[in-house]
């Protein structure tokens, strides 16, 4: 018997309910507020002491508690439980929260942009700041909080919120917000002076503390059951009423505890006013200091090449397995690294930093090595070649390579065709599930990046020609991150620029990127040459605001205008309909559509038919989008610029969908919520770019959303179908 | 600071309770209503004299359904590790089709064991735009705002020009 209660204590404490979506929420909060927190710190020296940053911490602890742990677990079989839950959700957490003073904290970290354009209108907004210092008033928030503390326990509520989810997130969140409500004009967190005496919390609590009571003793006392449910399922030897009970004393000694005591140390503390006014000391203001790169980014290039040679390895591991090993694709290297964990791993890079595996990309190792074998070779043969004298030694780059880029190719026309190649390809010959010809074509990449290369100046093959890169160069459009100039001075009162001559350390841009002159991660390959090239230690990794570069039409170091470059449009274009286009091809309809003109067509028209539905889909239907928007806007160069605010929406395609094979361990539900998160926040700052690159002009924004909701609309069709899961076993 | 709007119910719906022997066996199933497709069920085995909890039970589930000209059956064993509450023995099964399910949840422990039955009403899928409802209310709130924020810029532009 006793080691029953012992093993079913056991089970009860092992029963922890951790749900992600809120262990990353909570995550999150607790980022932004260190960030502000620390920035606060730096500023103004004595204002954040660690106790808030304590205090918060707290807060979110004590969430987590009643969320995650054996409480929530237990809440629909013990009253006791759900009692317990509650004092920590409406007298807990919000007085720990309150406490921290989080509103500077959490608006220092957030991005400053965010603050400024987003909230700043509403937080000056007079009408909603009138409402809130209404809200959190001493009456107004009294009586909410009785409400929902009286509302929620009247059984039919009570009842309802147990028998449903939903409902009882909402009893939850309100017990949450409405202690936050009334603890607030105890509490009185800044910014601001105190707008009420202390003395008015003293009665302000107490009523508080009378309620509660009240409450509590309808619970103890009351002699029946008030919640039916209770008492179908009873676990141990603790009758339902009994359980009752105690759910109320619950209530009544530590809830009475949680309102007395504060209000004890305000009864306190209105004999000590004087000492604390002496204590609140004017706040010493320090500026911020000019930010450095950090101390580890000098071996930023040394940490590139350890990245490639790791990636080098795994290449040649997967080029080996892919040849000799089992052609089951799910067993193999060359099934599961490149097309499910490689794609969803760069794609969580590029919206988290940045163009990270273009830096850490093998194929610019072996072409490295190649060129530092074949120099001597070369420099004989071109001395017989070359009629120029040779360029000067700081230009390392004009040494690599014998040939220019033809100028006809300068652009991003063959780029955009072997990645219409690449969707038809991967469709028709299945390219996931054939490690061997994963292999091949892995190899063939190597040897183009190495002949490439090796014949023309500087990094051609990335430029121009690699389609991994071109994707990766569109997607980075809307990174956090950017290699860029910290000081634009020091950069004006440089003479040698290295950063794209390179000097006798380290070769300058092999992508003709003048960093003073560079926008937007277009064409970088976060290849660190021109931080090491720099003599200022000027170039870094950057903060920036994702996609803020696309609002603006400024000549661009090595690409001009985007209004210009239809190759830009057309390769934005492609990867952005090829996202829906190649999610789609994996879909039962889609598949069962292709399927019967398979059968009706013949054993090889596989290949013809995949084509057809990519090339209508990635090729023509882009170009008729095009066409039309074009024509309402008036003016193809302004729709060239608005085509580029469809790239978050594209990135958000692609992101989903890889989500779907890189999260196959989780429940099909969840992932489906997770895509349709990221499609609509492709959507929202999609329109969002639309809008502000349209300056407000509604014949402008108006034909490139409806295109936008359109796209969102297909994505979530897609969603919504059974899927193939590709490469994976299941 | 939105945690709290996380917090979800836990267990799920009583689908019936029965006493059987030295058991008494409560089944629960979630979500609620039930519907084609993944379900997650969960048994609490207790003693029926003590009420305390059973843990060391071999618990399967057997779900049928019988149709004009076939029948559809689904089994699967219930274990204390697909539980949240660890006190319940739970798993995930999926029912196919539509209509009345019988459930069967046997019970076996080294001195006795026990079955029990009841029906299952099982409705077809909710539409998946339906049941991912709240995930699209965001879109018309956050474009609300965004409308009002450019309103609010607007109108203090207008107010700081001379």
């Amino acid at each position: 018997m006793g080691a029953n209660v012992e093993s079913a204590a056991s089970a009860a404490f092992e029963s922890w309910a951790v749900d992600g979506r809120l262990v990353t929420l909570l995550l999150l909060s607790a980022i932004v507020y260190i960030r502000g927190w620390l920035r606060g710190r730096r500023l103004l020296r004595d204002q954040h002491d660690p106790l808030r940053l304590v205090a918060f911490l707290a807060s979110l602890l004590v969430l987590f508690l009643a969320n995650d742990s054996p409480l929530d677990a237990f809440d629909s079989l013990f009253l006791a439980a759900h009692m317990t839950q509650h004092l920590l959700l409406m007298m807990i957490a919000p007085p720990l929260l309150l406490l921290s003073n989080p509103l500077l904290p959490v608006l220092r970290g957030l991005p400053k942009a965010f603050v400024k354009e987003g909230l700043g209108p509403f937080l000056s907004w007079r009408p909603l700041k009138q409402f809130f210092a209404w809200l959190t008033s001493p009456l107004p928030a009294w009586i909410i909080f009785a409400a929902s503390m009286v509302l929620w326990h009247v059984p039919k509520l009570y009842e309802l919120a147990l028998s449903s989810p939903a409902w009882h997130s909402v009893q939850h969140a309100c017990f949450f917000w409405s202690g936050v409500l009334f603890w607030w004009p105890v509490i009185q967190p800044g910014p601001g002076k105190p707008r009420w005496p202390k003395w008015v919390a003293i009665p302000y609590l107490l009523f508080a503390d009378i309620l509660n009571t009240l409450l509590s003793v309808v619970f103890v006392f009351s002699g029946h059951l008030l919640y039916p449910s209770y008492g179908v399922v009873r676990a141990g030897t603790l009758g339902a009423l009994e359980d009752q009970s105690v759910a109320g004393l619950i209530m009544w000694v530590p809830g009475s505890i949680v309102y007395l005591v504060p209000a004890f140390v305000l009864v306190m503390g209105l004999f000590t006013t004087s000492r604390m006014q002496a204590a609140s000391a004017p706040q010493r203001v320090r500026l911020p200091a000019l930010r450095k790169n950090p101390a580890w980014w000098k071996h930023a290039p040394l940490i590139r090449r350890v990245a490639q040679m790791a990636m080098l390895l795994v290449a040649i591991a997967v080029i080996a397995d892919g040849f000799r090993g089992t052609q089951v694709a799910a067993l193999n290297l060359a099934g599961v690294l490149p097309w499910i964990h490689w794609r969803a791993l760069s794609m969580l890079a590029l919206l988290l930093v940045g163009n990270l595996f273009c830096s850490a990309c093998p194929f610019m190792l072996v072409r490295d090595g190649a060129r530092g074998l074949s120099a001597p070779l070369r420099s004989r043969f071109s001395k017989g070649w070359q009629a120029k004298p040779p360029a000067p030694p700081s230009s390392q780059m004009s040494r690599l390579g014998w040939l220019r880029w033809p100028r006809a190719l300068r652009n991003k026309w063959l780029g955009v065709s072997l990645i219409a190649l690449y969707l038809w390809a991967y469709e028709a010959f299945s390219l996931w599930d054939s490690p061997w010809l994963t292999a091949w074509l892995i190899t063939a990449y190597f040897a183009a990046a190495v002949l490439v290369d090796s014949l023309f100046r500087g990094a051609s093959f990335c430029k121009y020609v690699c389609p991994v890169g071109q994707y990766h160069f569109v997607v980075s459009l809307v990174s956090p991150r950017e290699i860029a100039v910290r000081d634009k001075a020091t950069c004006q009162r440089c003479q040698t620029y290295d950063c794209i001559r390179g000097n006798q350390e380290s070769r300058g841009c092999e992508l003709y990127l003048f960093q003073p002159k560079k926008a937007s991660n277009l064409d970088c390959t976060f290849c660190l040459d021109c931080v090491k090239a720099c003599p200022h230690d000027n170039v870094g990794l950057l903060s920036v605001i994702p996609g803020k570069t696309l609002l603006s039409d400024a000549y661009r170091s090595s690409i001009g205008r985007l209004s210009k470059r239809a190759d830009l449009v057309a390769l934005v274009l492609l990867l952005v309909f090829g996202a829906f286009v190649n999610a789609a091809g994996m879909v039962a309809p889609v598949m069962t559509f292709e399927h019967r003109w398979h059968a009706r067509l013949g054993v090889h028209a596989m290949p013809f038919i995949v084509g057809a539905f990519v090339l209508a889909g990635a090729v023509l239907l882009p170009l008729a989008t095009f066409w039309l928007c074009s024509a309402a806007n008036g003016s193809a160069s302004e729709a060239r610029r608005l085509a580029f605010s469809l790239v978050p929406l594209g990135v958000a395609m692609w992101a989903a969908h890889l989500l779907f094979h890189a999260a196959s361990v989780w429940t099909t539900a969840s992932v489906a919520c997770l895509q349709i998160l990221f499609l609509e926040a492709g959507l929202l700052f999609t329109l969002y770019l639309a809008w502000r690159i349209a300056q407000s002009h509604l014949k402008l924004f108006a034909p490139w959303a409806g295109v936008a909701c359109l796209l969102f609309a297909s994505g979530v069709w897609v969603i919504f179908q059974p899927m193939q899961m590709r490469g994976m076993m299941h | 600071m939105l945690a709290a709007a996380f917090a979800l119910g836990d267990g799920g719906k009583i689908q019936f309770q029965r006493k059987a022997g030295a058991f008494n066996i409560t089944l629960f199933s979630s979500p609620s209503p039930l519907r084609v497709g993944r379900t997650d069920f969960s048994v609490m085995v207790q003693n029926t004299a003590s009420s305390n909890p059973i843990l060391d039970a071999d618990v399967r589930f057997h779900f049928v359904q019988r149709g004009v000209n076939s029948i559809a059956e689904v089994s699967a064993p219930a274990r204390h590790e697909k539980a949240t509450n660890k006190l319940l023995y739970a798993a995930q099964v999926d029912l196919n089709s539509t209509g009345n399910w019988r459930a069967e949840v046997s019970v076996q422990t080294a001195r006795d064991s026990a079955l029990v039955t009841g029906d299952l009403d099982v409705l077809p899928p909710e539409p998946p735009l339906l049941a991912h409802w709240p995930y699209f209310v965001a879109l018309p709130v956050v474009a609300f705002l965004f409308v009002l924020n450019q309103r609010l810029k607007r109108r203090r532009r207008g107010v700081n020009r001379p």
